[in-house]
């Protein structure tokens, strides 16, 4: 069988550009020959070299890091982290230093290219052959302004993966407007994290992640969070954790999971939790703050005699207590936490009732604390009210906004388009019969409250169900890997006309009509804002490091160039914005008002600085007091409107125990009670619903993620591979951790192939017999299994799939997040 | 003279690699032939398990097993304290990666972590074992210092960065990778480590951070009682972790 994507597609052209760009070569034999210890020779390049730094910011993971580019004799040697940047402060993370292996991959796309094999499928050759930059744009141009001339632009779809800035995902909106399908973009945040946010949008009125003030807080509960192996930002959680385990008082931390992973080690305390009952955790630690009167009282409130009456399984008359920043305390006990004992919680976690009490009084009365969470409480059909619970013991301990505490993220003073796209939409965009049409992924439909649900398009438009699509195009993200059921999308490819982006040979490139790749991230001029951080704006920018290697050209400007090639305003629109750079002049100017930190003023001071920031978070909780900043300190008290506008945004402005935002709202309230079957009356509070399980296995199937993920990547560079480390990972591989217990009683021996087998279908492995596992979970992480990356990723290696191969297909009904760690699982010998 | 030395704090160390990813860039290394390695090992039993890491460099040890064996006088100690091969006079017979208590050297005949192999995708034409597109600037390269991308039928180690090291202004006591000035003269790994879990400087300065350090926090060496009374010190903190060490009387 050959594969010929992995081929170079080089034109002479192209061999000749990348020639002369890069000075050298490599994967031609190429290159100039370094004569070394020889003094003479020694001069003599020293003379001729100069390396040049370039700001970039590191695209392994979301972070945004900042980093320096080492370039010298037009080669790319070396990436450190930016000391200019505030959140890599010269640091960087393991998946930093890959950059230059992924510019100068050998399988790299080296320009557009069209796909001259009809059929489609793991081991169909695309047969692609070099296509021009000219005729690629007007192909899907063609192809868009075709379905649009037949009334049927909503069949076009474009899936959004890792989104950096104003200058790709945030073109995206405008361009589904101004062409008039609601597919454009379905953005990858289902298949992400949007089980937190969603669960702090029904607490706290925000609907995004938070913003950590960890270098001041004395106390971490992390539920599920991979704080120093996955959770962004994943370099500076490095650099914190070196702060706060050694400042004094040192932070002490707890860390509850499922296997031993490098956070749970290195903590002062594992908590082994069963899979999907975090919730119950966290609920029965309300529960004893409560009881014990360890709450805090300046935010949440008092009882009216100031004695504690909490008492378990005592309902309580919510008018002998007033609360302060908090709203529903009272109903939340009696409805839900006054029967959430440790001894309950301790039969459903599986953890020893003194730990959950320990853990409680720790979290209570140590200050600051905080407690965080991400996908490994909230990946489950229970989710949301998983991370209900574990964020309401944020407002039970009043580290909302305190210091130490959670904050959320300001946005960036971004100067304004060359372009108002609201000037462009023409009459076809606007009409009645657009509206008609549903999102394919039934977002709003079928899935009342979530915001996207990715996962969801493979099996929609294969059952036609709200109709076909005809064209999709897909940007940084690959579900036919990623997504659960991923063997759903290869199937869902062969009948859709499929447009790929990335500068790099894959799965999604495999059922590709047309390759338009994108530069490496080294080579772009692009902005990307960042992630919730410190809470202060910030932006970033990438400068390219050198002239892009092949014929590639960045997405946003894919985009526009598509766009200028459409009929009527949308063209006109398009050629009005121009390019990526020139939008990024044009948003640079919005710093010549608002200065940053660092003396960014202005687009070229952008470029040397690689970022704009500006400091401090405006708003501070003290005591239970709300302050704004005033320009030497948090002096400016504020009112409760202007805390209800500016943080704690819920219909009440407080936090709210008793969420407004489902309990006020019947559609949502009859929407959650018929997916989950939590009783109307009740769907507004953090409570336990037991998770549902799916597959048909009898053992716990997780799948995190490691260290050395790079975004996707990590499978075709070997420098990754061959560190990645633990607990799983490891020398080439990753493997499936079992319990020696569960798999002495399977017949399975350390270094066996085993098959991992659910109803969504079977992956092999190589079992590692692991005492760090929970006898009643076995742990995959999902790093490996690609089978179209590259030379590398492409050997024949297990495990043999992506541990998405056989994850159901299952969502959290309120956030529509994959219930990624919902599949059971059986396991057996080869 | 300076004697350049590392100390690693365990307690904030978080086993993340960033530093052998550093290494690896920084020094053209082949994957997983890591000059600076972490070593992962697992203890007990569930629900009672110890997942514990050791980020291992070479030693630069005082008295440097390696350099009694070999028996061309490549590997040599230089005036600064650090221990170097000079890849004209390696042999390639391997006996300083027996002699080596740490398992911090490198051949080049290893056979590949990860196929198809790296050298054969990016060849060399002349002496190198490969040639790869990032690799360090070819002024930087110095065969006598062990500097560079290896070459084919020698032993390599860890230089302490030794290109960037050897640059720092005579008398700096300590190389502060969060100082401009002296960033570019500390090692890769001490630049890369997030959590500042790594300190280099001058062991010979009584008056270094590094030496410092040393006193207040109790540094250990590893496998001290072999008396190759390494270079590298590890403050264990009360997170950390070093195998069996003993401190020995012998000077």
């Amino acid at each position: 069988m050959k594969l010929d994507i992995l081929n170079t597609v080089v034109s002479r052209r192209r061999f000749l550009q990348a020639t002369a760009a890069t000075g050298a070569a490599a994967a031609s034999g190429l290159g100039p020959v370094p004569i070394a210890g020889s003094a003479a020779a020694d001069a003599k390049t020293a003379a001729a070299s100069k390396t040049v730094i370039t700001k970039n910011v590191c695209n392994q993971c979301p972070a945004r890091c900042g980093i320096d580019v080492y370039t010298t004799d037009g080669r790319v040697h070396a990436i450190y982290g930016s000391l200019e940047s505030p959140i890599s402060n010269g640091k960087l993370c393991p998946k930093g230093y890959l950059g230059a292996y992924l510019l100068y991959d050998p399988d790299r796309f080296k320009g557009p290219m069209k796909r001259t094999n009809p059929r489609k499928g793991r081991n169909e050759d695309p047969g692609f052959v070099p296509i021009s930059w000219d005729e690629a744009l007007s192909a899907v141009a063609s192809r868009l302004q075709n379905l649009r001339d037949k009334g049927e632009s909503h069949r076009f779809a474009l899936l959004e993966g890792r989104g950096w800035g104003a200058t790709d995902a945030g073109l995206h909106g405008t361009f589904g407007k101004l062409y008039g399908s609601p597919n454009v973009a379905i953005g990858h945040s289902a298949t992400c994290a949007d089980g937190g946010k969603k669960a702090k949008l029904l607490l706290d009125g925000n609907y995004s992640y938070n913003a950590y003030d960890y270098a001041n807080t004395n106390y971490m509960l992390v539920f599920g969070a991979s704080f120093l192996e996955a959770y962004r930002p994943y370099n500076n959680n490095l650099q914190v954790w070196g702060h706060i385990r050694t400042k004094s008082p040192k932070t002490k931390v707890t860390a509850v999971d499922v296997h031993w992973n490098t956070t749970i080690s290195a903590a002062d305390r594992a908590l082994l939790v069963k899979p999907g009952t975090d919730g119950a955790l966290a609920l029965a630690i309300a529960h004893v703050i409560l009881t014990e009167g360890l709450w805090d009282r300046n935010f949440a409130g008092n009882f009216n005699d100031g004695a504690n009456q909490f008492k378990a399984g005592e309902t309580l008359d919510p008018a002998g207590f007033t609360e302060k920043w908090t709203k529903g305390l009272i109903e939340w006990w009696n409805a839900e936490l006054k029967d959430r004992t440790p001894k309950w919680a301790a039969g459903i976690t599986t953890i020893p009732e003194g730990d959950i009490v320990a853990v409680a009084r720790e979290l209570a009365t140590t200050k600051p604390a905080m407690a965080l969470f991400e996908r490994g409480p909230t990946a489950h059909s229970n989710g949301v009210y998983n991370g209900m619970a574990i964020h309401a013991l944020n407002a039970l301990i009043g580290s909302m906004y305190a210091e130490g505490g959670l904050m959320n993220q300001m946005g960036v003073p971004y100067g304004r388009l060359p372009a108002k796209s609201e000037d462009f939409i023409d009459d076809y965009a606007k009409s009645d019969e657009r509206k008609r049409h549903p999102r394919v992924d039934l977002v709003k439909k079928e899935w009342l409250m979530a915001s996207n649900q990715s996962q969801a398009v493979a099996a929609n438009h294969l059952a036609g169900n709200p109709y076909k699509l005809d064209t999709i195009l897909f940007y940084m993200t690959a579900p036919i890997y990623s997504a659960p059921e991923a063997r759903k999308w290869e199937e869902a490819l062969q009948t859709m006309f499929v447009i790929d982006t990335s500068p790099f040979p894959g799965e999604i490139a495999m059922f590709a009509d047309l390759v338009l790749p994108d530069h490496t991230y080294l080579e772009r001029l692009q902005d990307a804002p960042i992630y919730p951080f410190q809470g202060w704006p910030m932006t970033t920018l990438r400068v390219p490091a050198v002239k892009p290697l092949y014929d590639t050209k960045v997405y946003g400007d894919i985009l526009i160039e598509i766009g200028k090639r459409m009929k009527g305003p949308m063209g006109e629109y398009y050629r009005a914005l121009g390019s990526t750079e020139n939008i990024l002049k044009h948003i640079a100017k919005g710093f010549e008002e608002k200065p940053g930190d660092n003396g960014v003023n202005s687009f070229e001071s952008w470029q040397e600085k690689g970022c704009w920031y500006k400091k401090p978070y405006l708003w501070r909780q003290v005591r239970g007091e709300f302050f704004e900043w005033d320009g030497a300190g948090y002096n400016k008290p504020m009112k409760p409107e202007e805390v209800k506008t500016k943080l704690l945004k819920t219909a009440s402005g407080k936090f709210e125990f008793r969420s407004s935002y489902v309990q006020d709202n019947e559609k949502y309230a009859a929407y959650i009670n018929k997916a989950l079957g939590v009783p109307v009356e009740r769907v507004g509070f953090p409570q336990w619903i037991a998770p549902q399980f799916y597959g048909g296995g009898d053992l716990h199937f997780i799948s995190p993620k490691v260290p050395l993920q790079a975004e996707g990547r990590a499978g075709n560079l070997p420098h990754a591979t061959s560190i990645a480390q633990p607990v799983a990972g490891g020398r080439k591989t990753v493997y499936l951790e079992i319990h020696p217990d569960t798999a002495r009683k399977r017949g399975i021996a350390d270094g066996d192939r085993v098959r991992i087998k659910s109803s969504a279908g079977s992956i092999e492995a190589v079992a590692r017999l692991y005492q760090g596992v929970r006898p009643d979970t076995v742990i995959l992480p999902n790093i490996h299994g690609h089978w179209a990356q590259g030379r590398w990723a492409r050997q024949s290696r297990l495990p043999t799939g992506s541990a998405s191969e056989i994850i159901v297909n299952k969502s959290e009904p309120i956030s529509g997040l994959a219930a990624y760690y919902a599949t059971k699982v059986t396991v057996e010998r080869v | 003279m300076a004697k350049w030395g590392m100390v690693i704090d365990l307690e904030k160390c978080t086993g993340c690699q960033a530093c052998t990813a550093a290494c690896a860039m920084e020094n053209s290394r082949l994957p997983g032939e890591n000059w600076q390695d972490v070593i992962f090992f697992t203890e007990g039993e569930y629900p009672s398990v110890q997942v514990k890491w050791f980020p291992r460099p070479c030693m630069h040890c005082e008295k440097p097993s390696c350099m009694y064996a070999c028996p061309t006088g490549a590997t040599y100690k230089t005036s600064d304290g650090v221990v170097l091969v000079d890849w004209d006079k390696c042999i390639g017979c391997k006996y300083c990666m027996i002699a080596c208590p740490y398992g911090a050297r490198f051949y080049t005949d290893e056979k590949p972590l990860a196929a198809p192999d790296m050298r054969k995708v990016f060849r060399s034409k002349d002496d190198h074992s490969w040639s790869p597109p990032w690799r360090m600037p070819d002024n930087r390269e110095d065969w006598r210092r062990g500097v560079g991308v290896q070459p084919r039928g020698v032993v390599s180690k860890c230089t302490f960065c030794y290109h960037r090291v050897s640059k720092a202004p005579k008398g700096t006591p300590d190389l502060d990778p969060s100082d401009p000035a002296q960033r570019e003269f500390a090692p890769a790994c001490v630049v890369a480590c997030p959590p500042n879990a790594r300190y280099f400087g001058d062991l010979a300065n009584p008056n270094s951070e590094v030496s410092k350090m040393i006193a207040n926090k109790n540094g250990v060496r590893l496998l001290d009682q072999l008396g190759n009374k390494p270079q590298v010190y590890y403050l264990t903190g009360s997170g950390g972790a070093v195998p069996t060490s003993r401190s020995t009387a012998k000077s």
